[in-house]
């Protein structure tokens, strides 16, 4: 198992190296555009539960950033399989398949952990102060270890680029935007709340939020997170299976 | 029991797609060190056969036996024993020549004590050692073509396959090519399934050519026994619809033919072409 993770790690970094300059670029801008017309745009002097907006919305947009970071590995295994075929050469190879989910998901989790880190450097530009607990690296890591996961299970589903970006619209910006990464999902209209608690980002933006801000980790919330972490996993490994049909 | 003498044996092999029967039915054994073409018309199953060989693509029914263990249940350990050059290049275009090898000697499991001295040992065999550092999208066709032959070598696999190892690249290049996968066959003795349209490729590599069409083998053997099987020197006439083929033992036999004959024609030797389209009534290139 460890010859196909370590393979794929060693590709994607190689990959990555040459290309993180403008990928650490371009994963700054959207989050600092969002800071700036909800922090001090709309939300100066409005309070969430207490909370001052900003204080709300930066373990939002530690959520949103790292999964869209994390699940952008989707698009790259997707442009490997159809367009290099580079793929390939991992399933000819003597490597079980859960050593080259596990390495594209680790790759994943890297994104994400990197996209993170530009919101926490936000947060200190932006002099706003969160609390710390020591969940939080638990919890970030399960949520872009879970959505890498998802990652890989859609790049081996879809047939090409139209696939995936019928993904990205139907699944990935309406969980962005409807999973309390911006405002608390209880405004929503019930029958939004149902869809709402569907979608696995609401679990990990609850948690990651609650260990960013100085609430309570749900055990339960923390529970489901895993859950969909299992889930998916178990949908990466017939997903990749698949694809020898 | 399976022969373990033979390096590989296929039975029944077929591979059936929602509308369309891809491979109907194919059953050879090959033994260590040969050197066989599998050669055939665009569509004839070539590309879905090399998948099912090495494990891409599952099977629809039928057995692949590599030294008598079965393929399915024994694939890990199998796949170590094979080397694959596809019919497209499928070389990580932003890394360098070294790191798309590297890549290839962590996937094999080549110890990392040994990694670089084989890589250079290869890269000094075919000739590739000033491409080491640079990126792979910057070279030619040709030079893509031998790192993924060379790449293919790196884990010492008793059997290689080709997909079409020279198409798209100019005659000088392929001679090149050729030389260089006659070269892996008599040096390190491995054997060699290569796939192909070009009838010479065929003729001039290979000891042994199956002959495929519409998913099944027609014929297997020697490509000369093949050819002598239809006789030695064909008469063309070149009539007004079509070319017609007539076959001699002889050049005074077809020469007197081509004396009476009232169309324009010729007399050349015989191809396997030739041996195509007297099975199947169709030309290999159309
Ligand atoms: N994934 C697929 N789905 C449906 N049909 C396929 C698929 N792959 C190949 N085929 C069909 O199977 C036949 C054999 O294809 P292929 O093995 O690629 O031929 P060759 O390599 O000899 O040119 C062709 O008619 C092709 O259209
Ligand atoms: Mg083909």
């Amino acid at each position: 198992m460890f010859n196909g993770l370590y393979a794929v790690l060693y590709r994607e970094l190689s990959i990555y190296r040459k290309r993180a300059v403008k990928q650490i670029l371009s994963s700054s801008l959207s989050p600092l555009l969002f800071l700036i017309a909800f922090g001090w745009g709309f939300g100066s002097g409005v309070t969430v539960g207490g909370l001052p907006y900003i204080s709300f919305l930066i373990p939002g947009l530690i959520t949103m950033n790292s999964l869209n970071q994390s699940f952008a590995i989707s698009a790259e295994i997707n442009i490997s399989r159809f367009y290099f075929h580079t793929f390939d050469e991992y399933l000819i190879a003597p490597v079980s398949h859960a050593g080259i989910v596990i390495g594209e998901a680790m790759f994943g989790v890297f994104r994400g952990l990197l996209a993170t880190m530009i919101i926490f450097v936000y947060a200190l530009i932006f002099h706003v102060t969160l609390s710390f607990n020591p969940l939080f690296p638990a919890a970030i890591l399960l949520h872009t270890f879970s959505f890498s996961l998802l990652a890989v299970t859609t790049s081996m589903i879809v047939k090409d680029h139209s696939g995936q970006a019928l993904v990205n619209n139907f699944v990935i910006t309406p969980m962005i935007f409807l999973c309390g990464t911006f405002y608390p999902i209880d405004k929503l209209p019930y029958a939004f709340k149902l869809l709402v608690y569907v979608f696995p980002l609401t679990y990990s933006t609850k948690v990651i939020r609650a260990a960013l801000t100085g609430g309570d980790v749900s055990i339960i919330y923390a529970g489901l997170m895993m859950f969909y972490c299992i889930i998916f996993f178990l949908t990466s490994l017939w997903a990749l299976r698949s694809v020898e049909a | 029991m399976n022969d373990n003498n033979d390096i590989l044996k296929v039975a029944g092999l077929k591979k059936h797609y929602k509308d369309k029967a891809a491979v109907t039915g194919l059953s050879f054994a090959f033994s260590s060190g040969e050197f066989v073409g599998l050669l055939g018309p665009n569509g004839a199953g070539k590309t879905t056969t090399i998948k099912m060989l090495t494990g891409l693509i599952r099977p629809s029914s039928g057995t692949i036996h590599y030294y008598g263990s079965d393929f399915q249940q024994e694939s890990q350990k199998t796949k170590a024993l094979i080397g694959v050059v596809p019919q497209q290049n499928n070389l990580d275009r932003d890394l360098t020549a070294y790191e798309n090898l590297y890549l290839h000697a962590i996937l094999y499991g080549i110890p990392k004590a040994a990694r670089n001295a084989r890589i250079d040992e290869l890269l000094d065999f075919s000739g590739l050692a000033d491409y080491r550092n640079r990126q792979v999208k910057t070279f030619s066709g040709g030079t893509m073509r031998r790192l993924v032959i060379l790449r293919a070598l790196l884990h010492e696999p008793k059997i290689l396959f080709l997909d079409e190892p020279t198409v798209g690249l100019d005659p000088q290049i392929r001679r090149v090519i050729w030389d260089f996968i006659v070269k892996i066959n008599r040096m390190k003795n491995t054997t060699i399934l290569l796939t192909t349209h070009y009838i010479e490729e065929a003729e001039r590599l290979c000891k042994r050519v199956l002959i495929i069409n519409d998913g099944a083998i027609i014929v297997d053997g020697d490509p000369e026994a093949l050819k002598d099987g239809i006789g030695h020197f064909v008469l063309e006439l070149h009539k007004d619809e079509s070319i017609e083929e007539e076959f001699f033992d002889t050049r005074p036999d077809a020469l007197a033919a081509l004396e009476k004959s009232t169309y324009p024609c010729k007399v050349r030797g015989v191809t396997l072409e030739d041996v195509f389209l007297k099975l199947t009534g169709r030309r290999i290139n159309v």
